[in-house]
């Protein structure tokens, strides 16, 4: 059995929910960021940006998320807009329109990055 | 204005002084000696502003500057320097008697004073000459040690450097000094309001009188007119959300519509001076139109009453444990004992007021705003206080912190502070007194508990029952996670076959609770510890033994369910029980006709590593061949410094001097979670163990020495290392069976008092902990943890409560002092933990957990009367005394 199936219980308690994201069981957290960074995938990626109404994604948004995962694979922590702006090329306005939710809700999640955890 | 000269550390000055003002200020504003602090709201109470004047001690706050004219005054930082110290300040580091470091100074002046007098004092003439000076951390043992070791040093009869460990002595078990240590000694470490910005302004904040109220209306336009007022900041002018967001939206960072706890916080006024500032506040007028006051749990339960936010209802939060059938096991039981206990609103009390200061620095196109605070989480605190202030270039970082035992897990200041700085696009300081900082900071929660436990005919037991009632106060903050944790170290060191639990959390109009050392299982364990004592007694049994027939085994379950790998408290209990047999001879030995003496036991089996819990640490290969670690460990005085400088020493095999920690900018620190729920060394600990081991890999594989060569090697020099805890089975909502933690540290307490029968005073002679907390990587550090945290325990038995509107100071706190303070023993043994870091776990909260039982559970031996409300002040004592016909 997986060991994390069925846990939508344990795992509201603490603020994560789990769900079925490309195939494989994943914990969420209330904002539904990705819990694990590791959990990512492009599938994931594809599948939860259809979900926030962003049918297909572009170069630039494998831009900008790639760039989100390798400044946090290498810093441990997300980047701040000015990075992120230099990293991509992209206008704070165009990094705010290209996904919904915008730059943090929208691509930072997208990309797999977990919010600061917090005490539990 | 007057003319006077001082000289100071050797230097002549001329100063022009105020009849008001106080040496402390010259000091600080006139001559940027921040090393002498202020903590009392220059009241005296403290110490941590001593400095000598011609030779005597005295706390600069209340020395008045203008009666000191021609006279030599000489700071902490006239003593020494890092780099050429003085033997009082080797001494305190060699002792281990610097943990935060904010009364440090105050401490070692106060030595410096006593020791030129007296060049050998004994114990009381230390204590005698220090009662001025408060610590938090150290239970004042290590202190009084060091000024001993000061005077062996002065004397001649020791020399700091055969103190000093070896330069190739082990990394594991071994007091290395901290690194952090010297700099806190020597006064010349950076706390909050020590940072000075130029032309920054100062802020007052308005807060409420009241416990719950609508505002009416704000009227600032006196104040706005007043002597150097730069204008006002109300809610409407917070850029973002408002909404310091840690669980729920629920907590602004200023009150637009409604306050729901005295102190809560309605304008913020900025000013040139911090003078200024508190003036123009006194003159806003807010209009407050008073509500219904949620004074306590019941009242917030009832039906029908206001609500205390207006989109959640009182009773937020709910989760049983139902394990076996306690029913059935009560009604076979041979014994049962009730009870219903109560614990206090306490205050956290680090010594350092909740500074905030703001500033701004040149970014390419958009200004970045700096914030220095306080943190324990500051990856967090950053996206808390972007969404709030709306701004999000910032960079959070955290000062040296002076105490913290939870309450920092919170922001405070720092939210007022930034949203001042936007406001005016202005550096700013934001420098609350002592009682403002008690008024605007989170809470230990307060616990009401119904209990009923049983016990076979064997003294086994049987089932344990606990109505558990969480006070949250106003806000939420991290509420039902001090339930959880209550809930998943409910049966404590035991083996409890039947569980009947509900957990309970309500909003009242109380001040919020928040994170305060151990945050629940302190609150649960002492209505746990205090039953098994009751059915001890109840059945005749010697409470010792009646403990150690109880302990879980291996292989049994837990509260939740989970069963143990590693339990090694029944170890505990071996080396505990010579102490309590003489304690218990002694305690017969010495029964007056008035002063009852008694001894009490207490255990403590305590959950580290949460369900599901990670952290990331970044190591990076320098160019020497040492090591750079890039995490945001928060130290506010644990000695993290000395645990991820001596792990990465032990597995790199390099030199304390090749490790160089970076740890207190959100700029380059990975984001690695809470200096909370004794999980820093576990869990970041692991994560750069993992980091390091890939960083060795890499070198392996291409025989690099450097980061130089590595990279020449096309291979990175830094590794992001992490470390995951496993998503346990689940948490049924309806049973609570499910997770719980990875390990746990493990303490067997024990309390030996007098009871006066007359007064209902009760004085703790002595505390001895036997502690496993697995491999111990610095003794010093480890001792220190518990030496404080039963200082701090036995506080919150007896004395320390917090009262809204009235607890505005260390004195009517009731803080602990040298006068307070008692012998004190620790006992270690070391079982390697399968899944520590080195096999070490952390002990931060655990050595406090046991403390107010034992010290309750002595009370009954002592005088035979069971106090179930903390404190136990002399009052309760007294009636508890008449109650039972004494």
């Amino acid at each position: 059995m997986n060991p994390r199936a069925g846990q939508e219980g344990a795992n509201a308690q603490l603020g994560r929910h789990v769900r079925l994201v490309a195939g494989k069981e994943m914990v969420f957290d209330s904002e539904n960021f990705f819990w694990d960074h590791e959990d990512w995938s492009e599938e994931a990626a594809r599948e939860l940006a259809r979900e926030a109404g962003l049918e297909e994604l572009g170069e630039k948004h494998w831009r900008v998320m790639r760039f989100f995962r390798e400044y946090f694979l290498y810093n441990g922590r997300a980047p701040l807009n000015n990075q992120l702006k230099k990293g991509t090329g992209l206008t704070l306005l165009e990094l705010e329109g290209l996904f919904p939710g915008g730059i943090k809700h929208g691509a930072r999640r997208l990309a797999g990055l977990p919010n600061p955890k917090t005490c539990n | 204005m007057k003319k006077i000269d001082l000289t100071v550390n050797g230097r002549k000055h001329e100063f022009e002084v105020g009849d008001q003002t106080v040496l402390l200020d010259v000091l600080r504003e006139d001559l940027d000696l921040i090393g002498a602090k202020q903590s009392c709201d220059r009241k005296g109470q403290c110490g941590a502003c001593m400095v000598l004047v011609d030779g005597k001690a005295v706390r600069s706050c209340l020395a008045k500057a203008v009666k000191l004219d021609g006279s030599e005054v000489i700071t902490v930082e006239g003593l020494g320097t890092p780099d050429n110290p003085h033997l009082i300040q080797e001494a305190f580091v060699l002792a281990g008697a610097v943990q935060c470091g904010f009364c440090t100074p105050g401490m070692i002046m106060a030595a410096k004073g006593l020791l030129d007098q007296n060049p050998d004092p004994g114990v009381e003439e230390i204590k005698k000459a220090l009662r001025h000076n408060l610590c938090r951390c150290t239970g004042y043992k290590k202190i009084v040690e060091a000024v001993r070791l000061a005077g062996s040093f002065l004397r001649g009869e020791k020399k700091p450097e055969d103190l000093y460990p070896e330069p190739d002595a082990p990394m594991l078990g071994v007091s290395h000094p901290r690194p952090s240590a010297m700099i806190k000694a020597c006064g010349v470490a950076r706390f909050c309001a020590d940072y000075k910005i130029k032309d920054a302004l100062e802020l007052a904040v308005v807060r409420s009188p009241l416990a719950h109220a609508k505002i009416k209306s704000i009227d600032t336009s006196e104040a706005e007119k007043m002597p150097g007022v730069a204008g006002v900041v109300t809610a409407k002018d917070v850029k973002g959300t408002n909404i310091l967001k840690y669980i729920k939206s629920d907590r602004p960072v200023l009150c637009g519509d409604k306050v729901r706890y005295i102190g809560d916080p309605i304008v913020a006024v900025a000013a040139d001076t911090r003078e200024r500032a508190l003036a123009a506040a006194e003159a806003v007028k807010v209009e407050l139109e008073p509500l219904p006051v949620l004074e306590n749990i019941g009242q917030a339960m009832a039906e029908g009453v206001v609500q205390v936010h207006d989109d959640i209802p009182n009773m937020c939060y709910e989760q049983p444990i139902v394990k076996g059938d306690a029913d059935a096991a009560f009604a076979g039981s041979a014994a049962v004992v009730e009870a219903e206990f109560q614990t206090q609103i306490n205050h956290q009390a680090p010594l350092e007021p909740e500074v905030t200061v703001a500033y701004w620095e040149r970014d390419d196109d958009e200004d970045k705003l700096v914030i220095v605070g306080r943190s324990i989480n500051i990856h967090l605190h950053l996206g808390m206080l972007q969404e709030a202030m709306g701004h999000e270039n910032m960079r959070y970082e955290e000062a040296f912190v002076g105490g913290q035992f939870g309450i920092k897990i919170d922001v405070i200041t720092e939210g007022i502070a930034g949203a001042a700085a936007i406001h005016f696009k202005r550096p700013v300081r934001y420098v609350p007194s002592l009682a403002e900082s008690m008024l605007a900071s989170s809470k230990r929660h307060a616990f009401n508990m119904k209990v009923r436990m049983g016990a076979d005919e064997n003294g086994m037991i049987t089932a344990y029952a606990n109505d558990l009632v969480v006070d949250n106060g106003a806000y939420y903050s991290i509420g039902h996670v001090v339930v959880l944790r209550a809930l998943w170290m409910l049966a404590g060191s035991y083996n409890v076959p039947a569980l009947d639990v509900k957990g309970r959390l309500v909003y009242t109009n109380n001040p919020w609770g928040s994170a305060a050392r151990g945050a629940g299982p302190p609150q649960q364990n002492f209505a746990l510890e205090s039953a098994v004592d009751m059915l001890a007694r109840k059945m005749g049994q010697d409470p010792l033994e009646f403990r150690y027939k109880n302990f879980l085994q291996v292989g049994q379950s837990g509260s939740t369910g989970q069963a143990v790998e590693q339990w090694p408290i029944p170890a505990l209990m071996d080396a505990m029980r010579p102490h309590y047999q003489r304690a218990v001879e002694e305690a017969k030995a010495n029964q007056g006709a008035t002063i009852k003496r008694g001894v009490g036991l207490a255990c403590g089996s305590f959950g580290i590593g949460g369900p599901g819990d990670a952290s990331v640490v970044a190591v990076e290969l320098d160019d020497d061949g040492g090591v750079s670690i890039f995490a945001a460990a928060a130290d506010p005085g644990e000695g993290n410094d000395s645990m991820l400088t001596q792990i990465a020493c032990e597995v790199m095999g390099l030199g304390m001097d090749k490790v160089r920690l970076n740890t207190r900018s959100t700029d380059v620190t990975a984001a690695s979670g809470p200096a909370a729920g004794s999980r820093i060394t576990y869990m970041m600990g692991n994560a750069l163990i993992d980091g390091l081991r890939q960083i060795k890999e890499l070198m392996a594989e291409t025989g690099a020495k450097t980061g130089k060569e590595l990279e020449a090697a096309g291979k990175p020099r830094r590794c992001l290392g992490r470390k995951k805890n496993i998503e346990a089975t689940p948490m049924d909502p309806v049973t609570g069976q499910g997770p719980n933690f990875e390990t746990q540290v493990h303490a067997v307490q024990m309390a030996e008092l007098e009871v006066n029968t007359e007064t209902g005073e009760v004085k703790v002679i002595k505390m001895t902990t036997a502690v496993d907390a697995g491999t111990v990587i610095h003794p010093q550090n480890l001792a220190g943890q518990l030496e404080g945290g039963m200082d701090m325990g036995v506080g919150y038995a007896l004395r320390e409560e917090y009262v809204a509107g009235e607890t505005s100071d260390w004195r009517n706190f009731k803080f602990p002092t040298m006068a307070t303070s008692f012998d004190m023993e620790v006992v270690v043994l070391e079982t390697p933990r399968d899944t520590g870091p080195l096999g070490a776990t952390g002990v931060g909260e655990m050595c406090m957990v046991p403390t107010a039982p034992a010290v309750l559970n002595a009370i009954d031996d002592a005088i035979g009367v069971r106090i179930t409300t903390l404190p136990a002040t002399p009052e309760k004592v007294k009636a508890a005394l008449a109650g039972a016909g004494a």
